[in-house]
């Protein structure tokens, strides 16, 4: 174990009506086995201790799954490692003397709250405009009754690793949420139990997308390459093809 | 305080059937008349907002996060259990049942876990319904797996996200209410206190968590789903903002509180690695399937683990326990891996951790199927430690995992307050003194999908509950008593910092107090050391705590401060609780009772029963009462996993 | 009308971009063909014009719809480029993890290049078509002169680079994307501009060098 100095610049912002600006702090020995959230604790204890208002941040879990935490690292969504949330970070990822820039993940549909907070319900709302099976409970058949191949099991799980977190849309040129929007859609299309609903699901999905004011994609693959849980553009073509379905032989 | 837990009359497997046909029903057109609050979107709170709904009754629901879809659940790994036999293993729902009460080491009600073990496999039915992608086999049909020591193949995964899944089903189910208006969702709105009109819960004071406006809602009954309160000790697996508020505040307002001293330690836990650490990260115990667990024989070895020979190395689980080796249940893993390095036996810069070793797994199936089955896991492992599992053994260390205990429920999940409803891990209701593997996720979805349901409908249908606003004198009343806590809250805030303690310093000592005192292995003496010692840390807390910034803005510090608030005065139940106990059972090991090869002796004449604990007032020790279990389709015996 | 509320949608925008493409390509592959009467000679070549000619009301409704596609994939070309001018210089620093490829990059100036070739292409061949010339004739004419054929490649070059990150932009736009295809898919997005690079490009360099001197 060893430790390291840094110089952090982070965008200060009071609530979503006030400008913000950057701030710049010093830390020193940082252990480079903490996590980059154990790092900003460390700051906010730091901040606490001199009076000052420490800095906001989402997170929960702090195992890269509840989709909570994140934020712009150096202009990349979660930071320089792939398929990790920032909480998953860990400091060993950067140099002593290192100046690390964080922002809090930007797009029009997310409203920054206070500094790195933003507000990501679009993304429910997303959701809730058709991302399900319309089943309710009880009254349904037995589990094995649905045959599903492995093939498209490990398809459909693939696209349901999604963990919500909207780094797709912070890193984005155009702020779009397709890979969000694709991975749902996928999961629901590619499962027999998603099919009775598909053509109105991505008209109404996409149409909600849209509402929200994200963008349209133009295949930069940024999204992919930040995505936490690795989720394929792969979605996004399936996306693609179940709105054009639905465009084509909806009523 | 009466203590009446609602158990049908009949034979056990009719209880439920039975019970379902004599409670009351409400009228489908009457329905929408009815108001119900769900605080906590989990696994228990997202699927009883959405059945609620679904049903035609107008649900209020609140959670923490800024989106329901991030509750803890989302963190479970493993699996979730249900007795379909689809394995022809010689499963069954009295095998379930029975395995679940023999887990929970003979303290859990018979009737609540024989229906948890029914409403399994109906549950299993509505997340596949729901799209959820569970594991398959290559025919098509569901896969299942052998989990926590069980001789059964009755678990039920997607990949190692099975908690995700099937939250997101959950929350897919939910979301659909919201859509149609049957929910209003509230975001980040934390519960800060029951508002409880002529006896009955009537409505929550929540505080808006962006504005800091105290808010309440009015509603004819209350459901807290709000998960357990592991973060007392400061680290555990659980997720940051988990909390006992929301139960601890329905406690102090009338809800008894059982068994809270029953916390379950996972064995298989990343270790601590320096102070800095914010919480403790849970390694699947399926890794036990597989790895090898061990320390060095003798505790003056340093070497490392490469390098210590076969003949140097204690696999002290698999000696002690021939039958069941690595395999052995959560608690006795966890108490033998304190044991060993207590003894000075730990490894790595600590020495508070045990090897998990996958050598000879590796060299007897292959570097390909053990990172086909482990990969992930291994891939987490070695982001968080920068070791890999597949050249140097992992190392492991027990962690606070789940708390069995919670808010007293009857059989239909109601509190001791009329209308007041615990769904989850919040409530006590079914896993005695310790949970199986794959359990919980169980537990939160039949409450949430089948029992709650038919519990509101006898609830509504055979009481008369008159209209209540939020505009009631009551609410007005608990609006001040929380506004005035938070402004204790902030009160030392106005001196600036200087002498002062930050509320990190005080979760972590109390933490400590409790995991030295109240954790694995407890006694009398270090217990009655604890009692002694919690009053001065709350003087502490509340004498000098900083908590910058103010109330009516985004303030996390103040979210926390809040919470440790809760902790610190939950804590003394947990101790007392402990203390009353003086039985070894389930989680943890009382050292006054032991055998004579220091194992744990349950004793049933004296502590066959819950502990349920009545708050007496901030000043008065609480009352203990007891509602005792009384056993009549299986015979409590002792665990032996010699 | 629900076909004009698609197409005002985020993907609706994307698959006008990716139909117009479409249809802009299969045009371009048809004249291509045609145009490859060139290295057959200028009777050939000739024949093959005035054939075209022989259905002038064809001639127009091709022409026509050729200028909507052609407007539709300028215009909402143009709508996404400046939607994205919005929002993607966001943040203080700016990091690419993925580099994207010097085409996918160039996509509205290349898109430009070939725009404004096609005016002065369009106007060389049939607006400004001097009378009386036989068109076989004014080729040779247009291409003996070395700027004139230089800019000709040049815009070639530009539209293979179009092509290449459209092609697959587009497969991807209607869906096409299979790990079991992305392969062949790969290769076409080579192939497929590289063919109209050597049949349109070959033109100008035909006459340039020599090579069409029995024309
Ligand atoms: C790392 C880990 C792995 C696990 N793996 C498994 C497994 O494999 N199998 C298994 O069966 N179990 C597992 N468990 C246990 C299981 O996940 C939990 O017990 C279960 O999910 C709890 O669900 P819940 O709905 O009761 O509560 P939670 O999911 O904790 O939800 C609590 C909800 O209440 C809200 N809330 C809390 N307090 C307040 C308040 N004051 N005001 C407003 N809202 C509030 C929160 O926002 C949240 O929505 C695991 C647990 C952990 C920690
Ligand atoms: C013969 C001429 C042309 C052909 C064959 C052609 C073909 C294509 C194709 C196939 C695509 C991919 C569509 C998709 O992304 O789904 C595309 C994209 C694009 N075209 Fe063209 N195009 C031509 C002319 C032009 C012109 C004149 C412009 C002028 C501005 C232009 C601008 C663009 C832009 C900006 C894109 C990228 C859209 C995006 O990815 O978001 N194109 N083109
Ligand atoms: S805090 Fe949950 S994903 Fe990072």
């Amino acid at each position: 174990m060893s430790s390291i100095d840094l110089t952090l610049k982070i965008w200060r912002q009071k609530n979503n009506d006030s400008l913000g600006d950057f701030e710049t702090y010093i830390l020193r020995d940082i252990s480079t086995d903490m996590s980059f959230l154990e790092m900003i604790d460390v700051l906010n204890e730091q901040l606490t201790r001199e009076g000052k208002d420490p800095v906001a941040f989402d997170h929960d879990c702090r195992e890269g799954i509840c989709g909570m935490c994140g934020a712009v690292v150096d202009g990349v969504a979660h930071g320089p490692d792939r398929e990790t949330t920032l909480c998953q970070l860990h400091m060993r990822k950067f140099k002593s003397g290192d100046t690390i820039v964080i922002e809090p993940f930007r797009s029009i549909a997310f409203p920054i709250k206070k500094d790195l907070m933003v507000d990501r319900s679009a993304l429910d709302r997303i959701i809730q405009a058709g991302g399900y099976v319309s089943v309710n409970t009880g009254g349904t058949v037995d589990g094995n009754s649905i045959p599903i191949g492995t093939e498209t099991a490990e398809l459909a799980m693939d696209a349901a690793a999604c963990i919500g977190c909207g780094a797709c849309v912070a890193s984005c040129p155009n702020s779009a949420a397709m890979l969000f929007t694709g991975a749902k859609i996928s999961q629901l299309s590619l499962l027999p139990q998603g099919l009775p609903e598909r053509k109105e699901r991505a008209r109404s999905m996409v149409a909600q997308m849209d509402k929200e004011g994200f963008g349209y994609c133009s295949n930069e693959k940024e999204c992919e390459a930040v995505c936490p849980k690795g989720i394929s553009i792969r979605n996004i073509a399936r996306m693609n093809r179940e709105f054009l379905r639905s465009l084509l032989l909806g009523e | 305080m009466e203590l009446n837990s609602r158990i049908p009359s009949g034979p056990l497997a009719e209880k439920w059937d039975s019970h379902r046909f004599q409670s009351k029903l409400v009228n489908p057109a009457n329905r929408r008349k009815f108001r119900i609050i769900v605080v906590g979107t989990g696994l228990a709170g997202a699927s009883a907002a959405a059945t609620l709904a679904e049903l035609g009754y107008k649900v209020d629901a609140f959670c923490l996060h800024d989106s329901p879809r991030r509750a803890h659940s989302i963190a479970a790994q493993g699996g979730i259990n249900a007795a379909k036999n689809y394995q022809n293993d010689g499963d069954s729902v009295f095998r379930l049942f029975y395995d679940t009460i023999k887990g929970g080491d003979f303290r859990a009600r018979e009737a609540n876990v024989y229906r948890l073990a029914q409403v399994s496999t109906e549950i299993i039915d509505q997340c596949v319904a729901q799209g959820v992608p569970f594991a398959r086999e290559y025919g098509g049909t569901l896969a299942n797996r052998s989990f926590g020591g069980a001789q059964v193949s009755r678990t039920f995964y997607a990949r190692g996200q099975t908690g995700q899944q099937l939250l997101l089903g959950a929350y897919s189910a939910l979301s659909r209410q919201i859509n149609s208006g049957g929910v209003s969702m509230y975001n980040r709105r934390e519960m800060m206190d029951v508002v409880i009109v002529d006896g009955r819960a009537r409505g929550i004071v929540v505080r808006n968590m962006i504005t800091g406006a105290i808010e309440s809602h009015s509603a004819d009954a209350v459901l807290l789903c709000t998960g357990g309160y592991g973060n007392a000790y400061f680290l555990s697996t659980n997720a940051m903002a988990s909390n006992v508020t929301a139960a601890w505040r329905a406690c102090k307002r009338g809800a008894a509180f059982a068994n809270p001293s029953f916390v379950q330690i996972h064995p298989t836990c990343i270790p601590v690695h320096g102070d800095y650490q914010s919480k403790l990260t849970l390694m699947s115990e399926s890794l036990r399937n597989d790895g090898r667990v061990w320390v060095p024989k003798n505790k003056e070895d340093k070497r490392p683990p490469a390098q210590i020979p076969e003949e140097d190395r204690d696999y002290y689980l698999e000696s002690k326990y021939p039958s069941f080796g690595n395999l052995v249940p959560r608690d006795v893993a966890s108490r033998n891996a304190k044991e060993q390095c207590d003894l000075g036996k730990g490894v790595g810069s600590t020495g508070l951790a045990v090897y998990l070793d996958f050598g000879d797994a590796i060299k007897r199936d292959g570097e390909d199927v053990i990172l086909r089955k482990y990969g992930n896991l291994f891939q987490m492992y070695e982001k968080i430690t920068d070791s890999n599992p597949m050249v140097e053994p992992m190392m492991i260390y027990p962690a606070v995992h789940y708390t069995m205990g919670g808010l007293w429920v009857d059989y239909n999940l109601m509190t001791t307050v009329p209308g007041l409803f615990a769904l989850g891990e919040c409530n006590f209701s079914d896993h005695g003194a310790n949970r199986l593997g794959a359990s919980a996720l169980m537990q939160g979805l039949a409450d949430g999908y089948f029992v709650i349901s038919t519990s509101i409908g006898n609830y509504f249908g055979s009481e008369t509950i008159s209209p209540v606003s939020s505009t009631d004198p009551a609410f007005k009343e608990v609006e001040n008593d929380v506004d005035t806590r938070l402004q204790k809250l902030l009160q030392n805030s106005s001196g600036g910092p200087a002498g002062k303690v930050t509320v990190d310093d005080v979760h972590k000592e109390v933490g400590r107090l409790l995991w030295d005192n109240c954790g694995m292995s407890r006694n009398r003496q270090g217990l009655e050391h604890a009692l002694e010692e919690l009053p001065k840390i709350r003087d502490k807390f509340w004498s000098s705590v900083y908590v910058p910034g103010a109330g009516e803005d985004i303030n996390q510090s103040l979210e926390k401060a809040g919470r440790v608030a809760d902790f610190l005065e939950f804590g003394e139940f947990m101790i007392r609780d402990a203390l009353s106990r003086e039985e070894s059972c389930g989680c943890h090991l009382r050292e006054e009772s032991q055998t004579e090869e220091n194992e744990a002796l349950r004793d049933d004449d004296n502590y066959s029963h819950v502990s349920v604990w009545e708050f007496k007032g901030d000043d008065q020790a609480p009352e203990m009462h007891k509602e005792p279990l009384v056993f009549e389709n299986v015979t409590p015996s002792q665990r032996s996993y010699k | 009308m629900w076909f004009v509320s698609f197409i005002k949608t985020s993907i609706g925008k994307k698959l006008v971009m990716a139909a117009s493409g479409f249809l802009l390509l299969s045009f371009l592959a048809i004249h291509a063909f045609g145009n490859a009467a060139i290295y057959m000679g200028s009777k050939y070549f000739q024949i093959y014009a005035d054939f075209l000619h022989g259905f002038p009301v064809l001639v127009l409704i091709f022409g026509v719809g050729l200028l909507v596609i052609f407007i539709a994939h300028v215009g909402v070309g143009l709508l996404l480029f400046f939607e994205k001018r919005k929002t993607a210089s966001r943040y203080e620093v700016q990091t690419r993890v993925v580099e994207n490829t010097f085409a996918s990059r160039t996509m509205p100036y290349t898109g430009a290049w070939i725009f404004i070739f096609l005016i002065i292409h369009v106007f060389a061949f049939n607006i400004g078509k001097p009378e009386g010339v036989q068109i076989s004739m004014l080729v040779q004419q247009y291409f003996s002169g070395f700027f004139y054929s230089l800019f000709y490649i040049i815009s070639f070059i530009a539209l293979a680079i179009h092509l290449n990150h459209g092609f697959w932009s587009m497969l991807q736009t209607f869906g096409l994307n299979h790990p079991r295809y992305n392969t062949l898919i790969s290769a076409l997005t080579i192939a497929v501009p590289v063919i109209f690079l050597v049949i349109f490009g070959g033109i100008p360099i035909y006459f340039m060098t020599g090579g069409a001197a029995g024309y």
